[in-house]
């Protein structure tokens, strides 16, 4: 029979379809039938309760378990820092948990390092034993040759204390990023530790001074806390004035903004003192009775002593008496005699240095026009009503609804003094611990140890440890990484005879998220040995690990955590949502087991020994020091000693125990036994101007000891010495999608905010000929030593940052995870550090001068 | 019968995006989905700027443009006032999507197995994810939204389904009929999102529109939308995005 | 009746070698369509260009919906071409008029076929379209059932007007005998019945031109009803569809006919007289949807709120300019050429062929513009600007249904007269 070309084709033709008809159609009918599942297996769902591992207040969740697995994290109610709610972190981090990229097994190194890394698996076993052999051995040598670097690990006791002590490690951690140096300046001033916070149930006026409310929470609280409190207080009337560079952060909570040049916080601080002054609007009991303000000062600067103690000049005597003399009536203001020497009180030296800092000079300085800085000033002298009071839970109390949100913009070369700057403008309108005006820790009014240490560091010969404790240099240190690491690249030129050797990284990752990224590369390949203990590959361990611990999410316990909203006080635990995934382990099991192998576990100073003192047991519940106890075991005689009969077991049907709200007496400085916990609050630096002195003595040069003086005084910032061609200020902030670099590969959230960007003005934009998502250059110049860095990123316009200045957020930069390898470049890698671009107090600048240009990608 | 309301108070709205989040893990929604979406909007010039943030749901129209173009029915308005898609039905035309005025239709244009942010298919990961989640894709899938709801009886809730099909904010009907609220409204840290019954006088959202002035988004175009905004303005030709996610799928 | 083995005019029965090389590129051009088709069904419409409007900045109809709307419009062609025979007794038409009705039911099926690749689940499509069908759903209650009638109708009439030519075929042995018997279905030719069959197809082609113009709003509606898309939402909408059916079916018509009269030598049926009067035609019809075009573009430049300006802006001035003034100058000279004859008296067949390519090459294009700006610029809440590009698969789809088109008028063509044969018989 005849094929014809007809037939042949047609034949082809339905053969084609059919063949396309089968795959489809069956396809095609599965989807009519729509999927029908077979009835759905009996379901058991549970409700665990754990805390967040994200961020670094550990929001309280209750993990919902369908059949043994976990569906959804949500938050829970019952916990005072995030009340039934998380963040977009907190949710998101589901899909982490799941994450296949994350370390699998315990990894060690085949290839050399400060490249990316080879690895092989190994058992628990072997990679535990590597490590312990390792700190072992350096602990023969000397302990100190140790390091411990601490990032986002939550559980102080456990690691910070216990592990830090029983080891000798010297201990880094990261508050030298955060907002240390707000921090030493509270320590100091005021005898807190923390930065600055307001009473949100009675504030009636704030400066956020530059927070980023709508991101970023502060140095204690990750986020939510604070904005539910923010807002809460702007639907009773609150009113805000935003002091930042950016707008941004205040997000729709801005009444006024005063965009401020950065670097100049010091100068609008000193300004508002000078207007507060001249307007009289300045609380004279409060500066008598609480501060050294009366203090006579001699004309070297010190304090004049008789007979070791402080005077004071009576007004109703005429006399000069002791201050702690009964009955005495100190003036506040005056210059006198006393025994031959003439001496002005302390609040008359600040009153006549702040003379020169007017209004109209800082206008100049900051670029905030004066007319707002005076307006600011009246309207601080007004909302403070000082003289007035209130009743609180039956307590009366100075009322003075002011204060200051700012905890991060400490962080540049002049923040430690600009801290105490901002202090004191509350402190002239007696603010301090008063109802509705300036807090600075979350907990409570308790005055911490450095209160005293701070005012009594003797500067020590060298060697110097790595991070220049009690040096010439530093002799208020708040222990920078970044610093570290350049002494370890110079450690002659610091004085530094034994570089460390061995490093321990938990939880941290400083080659992307500290500061001057090139230093840090640097510096890391000085260790002889690197540890990393992270559930992801960390850039860090990516480059340097010699062994890779991995460590479990949410599948673990760790705490305890403070769960404090500063009124209502409670604790938390984070409580294994599921048992951990691939082979990894919760933390503290690793450590155990660590110190073991390490032979630092048992006995008497062993990791055991200081745990029970770190965890505060009490007997009959304190630790065996001679057996190796479960991880539940701990915090079960840690609840019991905290007065829980039921042990662990109760926080693992509750998650969160609330202590009940914080009474006054102990909220409000006013209100302790006795007042502010007895101390003066240091208006007057004097011990600043003696580690001055000591500090020239001993050959440091200027830029060490400029910033030491007993009050805050201006100058330009070490970056204007940068030739004028870096015309643009740097500055960097957070995301509220992620935090630091632990977040930003998870998909959920890389997602939503994939790439690096730089924030530009239009109009300074549109001068250098820059389109809005155009790739520019930006180049950063190191003032003192000429160096320059540069990345390449695509700009984004907005009105919302001044024509002067540029910003990148930090969360990028990251390589390893498979999900983020086209984010773009971290803003560390335009930050220096060192001389110039530290504080006085080794705190790290995140400022630095650049110019932004186009041209060709090389 | 109770009458659904979604009310949202700019003056509280942070733009945190965890509605966003919430949303997409409760429904399971696939990537490049976003049934939740907020708008951040700058407004003004240097240095008068303003900054401000905008929740953007569905909005679960009276007189839903969508619900009026289907061609069979899936999209449907229930007497409750959810505006519903019924995945078992829709035919993946997408005339409900280019009707809308609001953008919030997602059109499922990958298999939604390939299209959750990971390669859940990784062997290495498989064999210890595979017996805790049961090859679970996404391995968070809540098994709640197979189901069928309502007294009619039509699977409705979640997203990523297959593939070919359209999908959208649902209010969460699988959680509102268990007597929750929607994920977002329960999740938002500032409490700036409510739900509610508009029937009842005592209800939150009957209350914040009897006390706080109101408006709801793009009123001229007749289409009666069940999410009312306290505070702020409706975005107006000066609001430019900023931040915008630009997820593609 | 003469019984003679005569062979039936026009080309029917005989392949030349150059027709099966075309049929074989055609087959092949198919084939790339049914692989592309393939790509898309088990992977899903990500293969092609288009993704969801709003937040991921894209337009969710494109290709697919626009040449839909392409093929209805030019299914305008054909119905017209038979009303304007029967009604207005223009009987030197007649030679187009089986062309026309063919380009009219091939063009439907073909836009049946380019919406089906546009469904997420086609077979859900197929079947619960008629299980489910909403009537009030301008796309596919009212258009779908217009359409079906449209096509039903033209069938109809197709079968009625072949009736004729299809006795006259089965006067002669052959292997589809029993094909024209079956059409012919019992037709003598005597007067009488003649005459009640011109009565049929007078009231039927009366009949259908309402539908015509119902079937080319309703497509109109499906757009103009839209109020949340700026661009879309106009009561000009319906009208100029069916203008713009008219100019690229009457264009394409046009064009058909010379290939048909070039390649079967009819030029003594399809004389310079039919070509001017379909080219006045299409002078007349472009002038018309000029008019549309430029009341839509003074209306649009004058006070257009800010959401139509905005889409305004990016079709005469962004990214589409290109595509739109392409089209405008097509149009434009299309007009020029036609009206430049008609002043002259002087009809050259290759200007009108011309006229009409530039006519269809306009009409794409604006189908495209009328899709697609409104979806990627016409947000009526400040997203940004979106883009669509069509990848391959949609191509490749959309060339495939063209094949498909062609081939089927090739075959069709082979087994059955194109050209009405002559009165006089076979021997014509």
């Amino acid at each position: 029979m005849k094929i014809s070309r007809r037939t042949f084709v047609k034949g082809a033709a339905a053969a084609g379809g059919a063949a396309v008809a089968g795959r489809v159609i069956p396809r095609g009918l599965e989807t009519l039938v729509a999927a029908q599942r077979t009835t759905a297996p009996a379901v058991t769902e549970e409700w665990v309760p754990t805390t967040c591992w994200i961020g670094k207040q550990d929001c309280g969740m209750l993990a919902r378990r369908i059949n043994g697995r976990v569906v959804k994290l949500e938050g829970h109610p019952g916990n005072p820092l995030n009340r039934g709610t998380l963040c977009p972190k907190g949710v998101a981090q589901i899909i982490a948990v799941y994450d296949p990229h994350r370390v699998k097994a315990p990894l060690i190194r085949t290839n050399e390092k400060g490249i990316p890394g080879r690895w092989r698996q190994a058992t628990w076993d072997e990679a535990l034993d590597l490590v312990a052999r390792r700190i072992r051995e350096v602990r023969a040598k000397d302990p100190k040759l140790l390091v411990w670097q601490k990032g986002r690990s939550k559980g102080k006791a456990f690691y910070d204390e216990a592990f830090v002590k029983a080891s000798g490690a010297t201990k880094l951690h990261h508050g030298a990023f955060c907002s240390d140096a707000g921090y030493r300046a509270c320590e100091y001033t005021v005898g807190m530790s923390g930065v600055l916070h307001p009473d949100f149930r009675h504030t009636r006026y704030l400066l956020a001074w530059g927070w980023n409310a709508t991101n970023a929470g502060g140095n204690q609280l990750c986020w939510i806390t604070w904005p539910q409190q923010l807002v809460a207080a702007r639907e009773r009337g609150l009113k805000v004035v935003v002091i930042d560079p950016r707008l941004r952060g205040a997000g729709p909570f801005a009444d006024e903004w005063l965009p401020i040049r950065p670097g100049t916080d010091l100068a609008l601080a000193l300004a508002l003192c000078h207007e507060l002054i001249r307007q009289g609007t300045v609380d004279r009991d409060y500066l008598a009775r609480y501060t050294n303000a009366p203090y006579l000062v001699a004309e070297d600067g010190f304090f004049l002593r008789v007979n070791g103690k402080e005077q004071v000049w009576d007004a109703t005597q005429g006399t000069a008496r002791p201050v702690d003399a009964p009955g005495v009536t100190p003036a506040l203001e005056g210059a006198f005699t006393v025994g031959g020497r003439n001496v002005r009180t302390a609040f008359q030296v600040f009153r006549e240095h702040v003379a020169q800092y007017t209004p109209e000079w800082a206008a100049e300085v900051c670029g905030v026009p004066a007319e707002a800085i005076r307006r600011v000033a009246r309207e601080l002298g007004e909302e403070a009503r000082i003289g007035s009071s209130t009743v609180i839970d039956g307590v009366t109390l100075p009322y003075r609804p002011v204060a200051i949100m700012a905890y991060h913009v400490s962080q540049q070369e002049l923040g430690f003094q600009a801290v105490r700057a901002m202090l004191m403008v509350m402190m002239l309108l007696g603010a301090v611990g008063a109802v509705g005006g300036q807090r600075v820790d979350v907990g409570g009014w308790s005055v911490h140890e450095n209160f005293e240490k701070l005012d009594q560091i003797e500067i020590k010969d060298p060697p110097y440890n790595i991070y220049l404790k009690d040096s010439k240099y530093f002799p208020i240190n708040s222990n920078n990484s970044a610093v570290v690491a350049r002494v370890m690249l110079n450690p002659d030129k610091y004085g530094v005879k034994d570089r460390p050797e061995v490093l321990i990284v938990h939880m941290s990752n400083p080659l992307v998220a500290f500061a001057s990224q090139p230093d840090l590369i640097e510096s890391y390949k000085k260790f002889k040995f690197v540890a990393v203990i992270d559930p992801w590959l960390s850039e860090t361990a990516d480059y340097f690990a010699d062994v890779v611990l991995p460590a479990a999410t949410i599948e673990k316990y760790e705490g305890p955590s403070k769960a404090s909203d500063q009124y209502v006080d409670g604790v938390a635990l984070r409580l294994p949502a599921m048992k951990p995934l691939f082979q990894s382990r919760g933390d503290i099991d690793i450590y155990l087991d660590l110190c073991e192998k390490a032979g630092i576990l048992y006995g008497k100073g062993g990791y055991l020994d200081h745990l029970n003192q770190a965890l505060k047991l009490k007997a009959p519940y304190l630790l065996p020091l001679d057996r190796k106890p479960t991880v539940r075991s701990i915090f079960d005689r840690w609840a019991r000693s905290e007065g829980i009969s039921e042990g662990v077991a109760y926080f693992e049907k509750h998650g969160v125990k609330v202590k009940g709200p914080i009474p006054p007496e102990k909220a409000y400085g006013y209100a302790t036994h006795p007042p502010f916990g007895g101390v003066r609050h240091r208006l007057y630096g004097e011990a600043l101007l003696r580690y001055r002195q000591e500090m020239r003595q001993r050959g440091a040069a200027p830029l060490y000891w400029q910033d030491y003086t007993p009050l805050p005084t201006w100058r330009r910032p070490t970056m204007e010495e940068s030739p004028a061609r870096y015309d643009l200020y740097l500055i960097s902030y957070k995301m509220i999608e992620f935090k630091q670099s632990r977040s930003s590969f998870i998909p959920l959230l890389a997602e939503l905010a994939p790439k690096q960007r730089l924030d530009i003005n239009p109009q300074a934009a549109r001068q250098r000929g820059i389109r809005n998502g155009e790739e520019v250059w930006v180049e950063s110049h190191n003032a003192l030593t000429g160096e320059t860095r540069r990345v390449r990123v695509p700009v984004h316009y907005t009105e919302a940052i001044r024509p002067d200045t540029v910003g990148l957020p930090h969360h990028y930069g990251l390589w390893s995870h498979p999900g983020v390898r086209e984010q773009g470049p971290t803003a560390n890698a335009l930050y220096f550090t060192g001389e110039g671009y530290v504080a006085n107090t080794a705190d790290q600048s995140f400022h630095v001068k650049v110019r932004v240009y186009k041209g060709e990608e090389r | 019968m109770a009458r659904y309301a979604m009310v949202i108070d700019l003056d509280r709205c942070t733009g945190c995006r965890a509605c966003m989040e919430a949303c997409k893990v409760e429904n399971n929604t696939p990537q490049a989905h976003f049934w939740m979406y907020v708008f951040r909007f700058e407004e003004g010039e240097y240095p008068n700027t303003r900054v401000w943030f905008m929740p953007r749901p569905c909005m679960h129209c009276d007189n839903a443009p969508c619900v009026k173009v289907c061609p069979v029915g899936a999209r449907y308005k229930r007497p409750d006032g959810l505006v519903a898609t019924d995945f078992d039905r829709c035919i993946g035309c997408r005339y409900c999507e280019v009707a809308c005025p609001y953008g919030v239709n997602y059109f499922n244009w990958k298999k939604p197995e390939r299209n959750h942010y990971i390669d859940w298919t990784d062997r290495e990961a498989g064999a210890v994810l595979d017996p805790v989640t049961n090859g679970a894709v996404p391995p968070y899938k809540n098994p709640d939204l197979e189901k069928p709801y309502g007294p009619e009886r039509r699977r409705i809730a979640g997203g990523g389904h297959l593939k070919g099909v359209i999908e959208k904010c649902t209010f969460c009907v699988h959680r509102v009929e268990r007597g929750q609220q929607p994920a977002c409204v329960a999740n938002c840290p500032l409490y700036a999102l409510h739900f509610g019954d508009l029937d009842d006088p005592g209800s939150r959202v009957s209350q914040l529109l009897r006390r706080r002035p109101h408006f709801r988004l793009l009123e001229e175009a007749g289409t009666q939308p069940r999410v009312y905004y306290l505070g702020g303005k409706p975005p107006g030709e000066e609001s430019r995005q900023i931040e915008a996610v630009r997820a593609r799928v | 009746m003469v019984t003679q083995v005569q062979p039936i005019p026009y080309g029917v029965g005989r392949f030349s070698a150059a027709l099966v090389l075309v049929i074989l590129l055609l087959l092949a051009v198919i084939a790339g369509g049914v692989y592309a088709l393939y790509t898309q069904l088990t992977e899903g419409l990500v293969v092609t260009g288009l993704r969801d409007i709003g937040t991921m900045g894209g337009s969710a109809w494109g290709l697919y919906i626009a040449f839909d709307v392409y093929f209805v419009g030019v299914s305008f062609a054909g119905i017209t071409t038979a009303a304007l025979v029967r009604i207005l007794n223009l009987h030197h038409l007649r030679a187009v008029s089986r062309m026309a009705e063919l380009l009219t039911i091939i063009s439907l099926i073909l836009a049946a076929f380019s919406v089906l690749p546009d469904l997420g689940q086609p077979l859900r499509g197929i079947i619960y379209l008629f299980k489910y069908a909403r009537p009030q759903s301008p796309f596919f209650g009212t258009f779908t059932m217009v359409i079906a009638g449209y096509l039903f109708a033209s069938l109809v009439y197709f079968f009625l007007d072949g009736r004729r030519d299809a006795a006259l075929c089965a006067r002669r042995a052959g292997r589809l005998q029993w094909f024209y018997r079956l059409w012919a279905s019992g037709y003598r030719g005597t007067a009488e019945e003649r005459e009640r069959h011109d009565r049929a197809s007078f009231w039927l082609s009366l009949a259908i031109l309402p539908v015509l113009v119902i079937a080319h709003s309703t497509l109109g509606f499906v757009f103009g009803l839209q109020v949340g898309r700026p661009g879309w939402f106009s009561a000009l909408q319906a009208p100029a569809f069916v203008i713009l059916a008219g100019v690229s079916g009457v264009g394409l018509l046009i064009v058909i006919a010379a290939i048909v009269r070039r390649v079967l030598g009819a030029h003594d049926r399809l004389t310079p007289e039919v070509f001017r009067w379909l080219g006045n035609m299409l002078m007349v019809l472009v002038a018309a949807y000029l008019y549309f075009m430029v009341v839509d573009w003074l209306t649009a430049t004058y006070a257009a709120p800010s959401h139509e300006a905005r889409i305004s802006r990016a079709i005469y001035f962004g990214r589409y300019a290109g595509v739109y003034w392409t089209s405008v100058a097509a149009l434009v000279a299309a007009f020029v050429l036609q009206f430049r004859q008609f002043m002259r008296q002087r009809y050259e067949l290759s200007r009108i062929v011309l006229a009409g390519v530039l006519a269809n090459v306009a009409a794409v294009g604006k189908r495209m513009l009328i899709v697609v700006p409104s979806q990627t610029h016409g947000a009526l809440l400040p997203y940004p600007p979106g883009t669509y590009s069509p990848t391959w698969v949609e191509y490749g789809i959309i060339l495939g249904l063209f094949g498909l088109g062609t081939l089927m008028y090739v075959v069709f063509s082979k087994i059955f007269p194109i050209i009405e044969l002559p009165e006089e018989g076979v021997e014509g």
